[in-house]
């Protein structure tokens, strides 16, 4: 994996075209303080883009001091902005008006329109052309005025965003139903509802050249580690990209190891799985624009646990745990081990199902491996198909795929029906395992442990298993072991790893990601009393 | 130089996934399935007869179960056995696949000839495994035993499997001898060994027709019958089924099974099943020297059915039953023995209970062993309960007055 990392970094390198130096407009340009000028300039800016506004307003008859409002059409609440207006007209009236008409110097004249815009709220202050397109194309309205060479935003953002909804993925029997929406906002302050305390730190940014994406970095201050907050912070800080559509975009630039098919961060839509993580003191990367939020550091099991496990009873999570691990080796294996059975290992049979399975095989064209590579592939193509189409034209498509890889491909003589029901319990069980991308990275490892399995039989398919234990030994997650707690080995966080222990008995956070690790000090105190 | 090293890693590896190729592999519709193998003797050659499964035949599926048997035998001569698997290739499309082998059948003519040379092959040949059981062909060939169809069980293999595991565990006078343990005894020059026998019954022409089964009493059917004697590997004698019987509770192979007593007044019989045996053999050398066993038995006995006049609700006919079986038990056990003794084989082990007891005297003793085993001398001692005598107390002839 190591040399495969060097390769695409390599040809990445040689792919790259140097930087170009960055042009005279991108520096900062100071606001002139000419109300014209300016809005001439932020006009140009946008290439005169026709929802661009800028509106002009005379305090006092004569015209002596004009104060102006820049903003985008569209991004902006229109109400807000006609509020902002009414708040001039009262202004033209107001005693502040006239003591903004007649101060002369400049700080004075910032402070009084401080102080005069202040009861709207939400006000920044902004110095420079560059960060009033900023504020602008966040759909703040800006606020200038003549002779001042500075201007303050407030906040007219149209309130666009869709309600909270149940999330589409990781759903639940019992649980809560909200789910994340596009708005950073809203999914922070979905997780501040979760978790009424001082301690969860938001730290911002904004990353992306052209699409300014506000990016959110969240955490437990005293409970995560703080070696992976600054790490994440140094990261976020070195990515340099265009644009952030989606928190994957993060996600692939910031992740440990790039040549790797498992997923070294957990994304989710579901809060209370937010508030969770933070509560064990991983961190939380909000990216605005994208239901997902990131959870890191991110260990191999943490795919394999759902939501659900701490909402049921702990012994039906253990089962159902267990179950998931099972399905883990069946997606990971069946096929593979079916071809290198009844291609080379016939002996490990049962006679009669033996017999069975070799009947089946008769007037069969194919070798096993071929035909177990029609019916996986023909499987991920209608999947492929259910995902992309609409919900309506969707169960069209799974009649379709009932009926081709269930009855005609084998009564065509394509696939033998023994091959059917181990795609069929393949596919099933990948859909057990609670993380679409660990599914992803199960699929692909599929096909290549059935290739293997055709070459080498069960010999090689031990091998490959080697393999990605090996490799899954090697990887981390923002520096902690991916396989950790199992390997490393660390027998207190057994706890929570393939068995789920009640809650009164989980009075530790895992070792691995903090070092403030009391849960609960006294487990037993919530219980009953016990007459001493 | 580095790009030098990875090109040159790229190539091992994709050779590595040509060179090893797929070379043993195969698909499931490429073998012959054998779940039955048979030796007989051909002159100076061994003819080997394979039973091959028709899978479409035997298959759960319904539907296109036409008239084809669910197996077929066939035949070959060589010199070697593992020659004449594979000449096999010329009348089959499959290659001969072992793996699955239930049942290997020798022939008599070839078990009396001797079967060490036969089972080299066999026991070197690494695609077979070694638990299936062997048995002897009595006054028949194996190929006609193989070739015989059977009902319940459509693949005769199968059919003679599991009749010797059933009959093994319910009824004593036969023995499942895997192959492990036939070649373990025929290593060891002072214990000799038995296998089941097993007989044609009727026509062995008819047998192999499909017609065979189309009546419900077949017209040929394959019966287990004694056990056939071997001295070193060759068949010497037949044990007839109360010999064997007396082999299997000496071997302690006995786990329960089911035996007639005369009645001790009057004429009838009374059948005893037992529900527990349990044998022991000790060897032990006298003062003189003279190497003897202590044969020693307890058994739990019901009363399985009378026939005869006799009060079961006193406890006195119950004894002087125990008696009569003690005694029963006792005459079959000196029965075997002594045919044992007569051909000279050391079936039961007894060689190997003495050089336990007296290692140092059996150094002396094992050059002539065959001669002394004839003349060994064997204490039985038995110790016989009778415990319940079923849901009714006396016979029902009984009853009628």
């Amino acid at each position: 994996m190591g040399m495969l990392t060097k390769l695409l970094r390599s040809w990445v390198a040689r792919s790259t075209p140097a930087p170009s130096k960055p042009s005279e407009d991108d520096r900062a340009r100071p606001i002139s303080g000419r109300l014209g000028q300016d809005f001439a300039v932020i006009k140009q800016a946008f290439g005169g883009s026709v929802d661009v506004a800028g509106v002009e307003i005379s305090l006092d008859p004569q015209g002596r001091q004009k104060i102006g409002l820049a903003y985008i059409q569209g991004l902006v609440n229109s109400a807000a902005v006609q509020d902002l207006t009414k708040e001039s007209l009262i202004l033209r009236a107001s005693d502040f008006g006239d003591a903004l008409i007649q101060s002369s110097s400049i700080a004075e004249k910032e402070a009084l329109l401080r102080n005069l815009i202040a009861p709207i709220g939400s006000i920044a202050r902004v110095g420079t052309i560059d960060e009033v397109l900023a504020a602008m194309l966040s759909g703040f309205a800006v606020i200038l005025a003549e002779g001042l060479p500075c201007g303050f935003s407030t906040d007219t953002r149209k309130d666009s965003d869709r309600t909270v909804e149940e999330p589409a993925t990781q759903s639940v029997v019992r649980g809560p139903r909200e789910g994340f929406t596009e708005s950073l906002e809203t999914n922070v302050s979905l997780v501040r509802k979760r978790i009424r305390s001082p301690q969860l730190w938001l730290e911002t940014s904004r990353i992306g050249r052209a699409t300014q994406t506000e990016v959110g970095l969240m955490y437990l201050k005293g409970t995560a580690d703080e070696a992976v907050i600054e790490e994440a912070r140094r990261r976020l800080a070195r990515i340099d990209i265009d644009g952030i559509l989606e928190s994957s975009y993060i996600e692939e630039l910031i992740q440990d190891e790039t040549a790797t098919l498992f997923p070294t961060m957990y994304n989710t839509e579901r809060p209370d799985v937010t508030a969770a993580g933070l509560l064990e003191g991983r961190i939380a990367i909000v990216v605005d624009g994208t239901p997902f939020v990131l959870l890191a550091p991110a260990l191999f099991i943490q795919f394999y646990q759902s939501a659900e496990d701490y909402y049921q009873r702990f012994e039906f999570a253990t089962l159902i745990r267990l179950l998931r691990y099972v399905c883990f080796f069946i997606t990971l294996l069946a096929p593979a081990l079916y071809i290198a059975i009844t291609t080379f290992h016939q002996e490990l049979l049962p006679s009669p199902l033996l017999f069975n399975l070799a009947a089946q095989r008769e007037g069969i064209p194919f070798p096993a491996f071929v035909e177990a590579l029609i019916m996986e592939v023909t499987f991920e193509i209608l999947r492929e198909a259910g995902v992309r189409l609409p919900k309506t034209v969707g169960q069209a498509v799974s009649i379709v795929g009932a009926l081709v890889i269930g009855q005609s491909a084998v009564e065509a003589g394509l696939v033998s029906p023994g091959m059917v029901i181990v795609v069929a319990i393949t596919a099933i069980s990948n859909f057990v395992i609670p993380s679409f991308n660990m599914g992803i990275s199960i699929r692909i490892l599929r096909f290549v442990l059935m290739v293997i399995a055709a070459i080498f039989g069960l010999f090689g398919v031990t091998m490959g298993l080697v393999a990605i234990v090996q490799h899954l030994c090697t990887l981390r997650s923002f520096g902690v072991p991916y396989m950790s707690p199992m390997a490393p080995y660390n027998n207190a966080d057994q706890k929570d790893t393939i068995l789920r222990l009640p809650q009164w008995a989980m009075f530790a956070r895992p070792r691995h990601l903090t070092r403030n690790r009391i849960r609960q000090r006294d487990a037993r105190a919530a219980g009953p009393r016990h007459k001493d | 130089m580095q790009r030098k090293r990875q090109a040159l890693i790229l190539l091992c590896l994709c050779v590595l996934g040509l060179a090893p190729g797929c070379w043993d592999s195969r698909e499931l519709n490429e073998l012959a399935i054998t779940v039955g193998l048979g030796l007989d003797k051909s002159g100076d050659n061994v003819k080997v007869t394979t039973q091959i499964v028709n899978p479409g035949e035997v298959a759960s599926k319904q539907g296109n179960q036409g008239n084809r048997m669910p197996f077929t035998t066939i035949s070959s001569t060589e010199q070697t056995v593992i020659e004449a698997l594979r000449k096999q290739t010329i009348i089959l499309p499959r290659a001969v696949f072992t793996s699955h082998l239930r049942i290997l059948v020798i022939g008599e003519e070839l078990a009396r000839d001797g079967i060490l040379k036969v089972m080299d092959g066999l026991s070197r040949n690494r695609e077979m495994r070694s638990d299936f059981y062997i048995i002897v062909a009595r006054d028949a060939e194996a190929e006609d035993i193989l070739a015989t169809l059977t009902p319940m069980e459509r693949i005769s293999a199968y059919k003679m499997f599991k009749t010797l595991e059933m009959s093994a565990e319910e009824w004593a006078p036969t023995v499942d001898v895997e192959m492990d343990q036939l070649l373990h005894d025929l290593a060891n020059p002072l214990k000799d060994t038995v296998l089941a026998g097993m007989v044609i019954e009727g026509n062995k022409e008819v047998g192999s027709e499909a017609h065979n089964l189309d009546r419900s009493k077949p017209f040929t059917s394959l019966v287990f019958s004694g056990l056939a004697l071997f001295r070193d590997d060759k068949l010497v004698d037949w044990l007839n089924s109360q010999e064997s019987k007396g082999y299997n509770y000496i071997m302690n192979n006995v786990d329960t099974t089911a035996g007639h007593l005369a009645c001790p007044d009057g004429d009838g019989f009374i059948a005893m099943e037992v529900t527990h045996a349990k044998s022991s053999i000790n060897g032990s050398v006298d003062q003189e020297g003279e190497p003897f066993i202590d044969l020693s038995f307890q058994l739990e006995e019901n009363v399985g059915e009378a026939q005869c006049e006799m009060d079961l609700s006193d406890t006195a006919s119950l004894e002087r039953l125990e008696r009569v079986a003690t005694r029963q038990l006792e005459e079959i056990v000196r029965q075997t023995i002594a045919k044992a003794q007569r051909n000279k084989a050391d079936i039961f082990g007894f060689g190997e209970r003495i050089e336990d007891a007296a290692p140092r005297e059996w150094l002396r003793l094992k050059d002539d062993w065959r001669e002394r085993f004839a003349k060994l001398k064997v204490n039985i001692e038995v110790d016989l309960k009778v415990r319940r005598i079923g849901t009714t107390i006396n016979p029902l002839s009984d009853r009628k007055e």
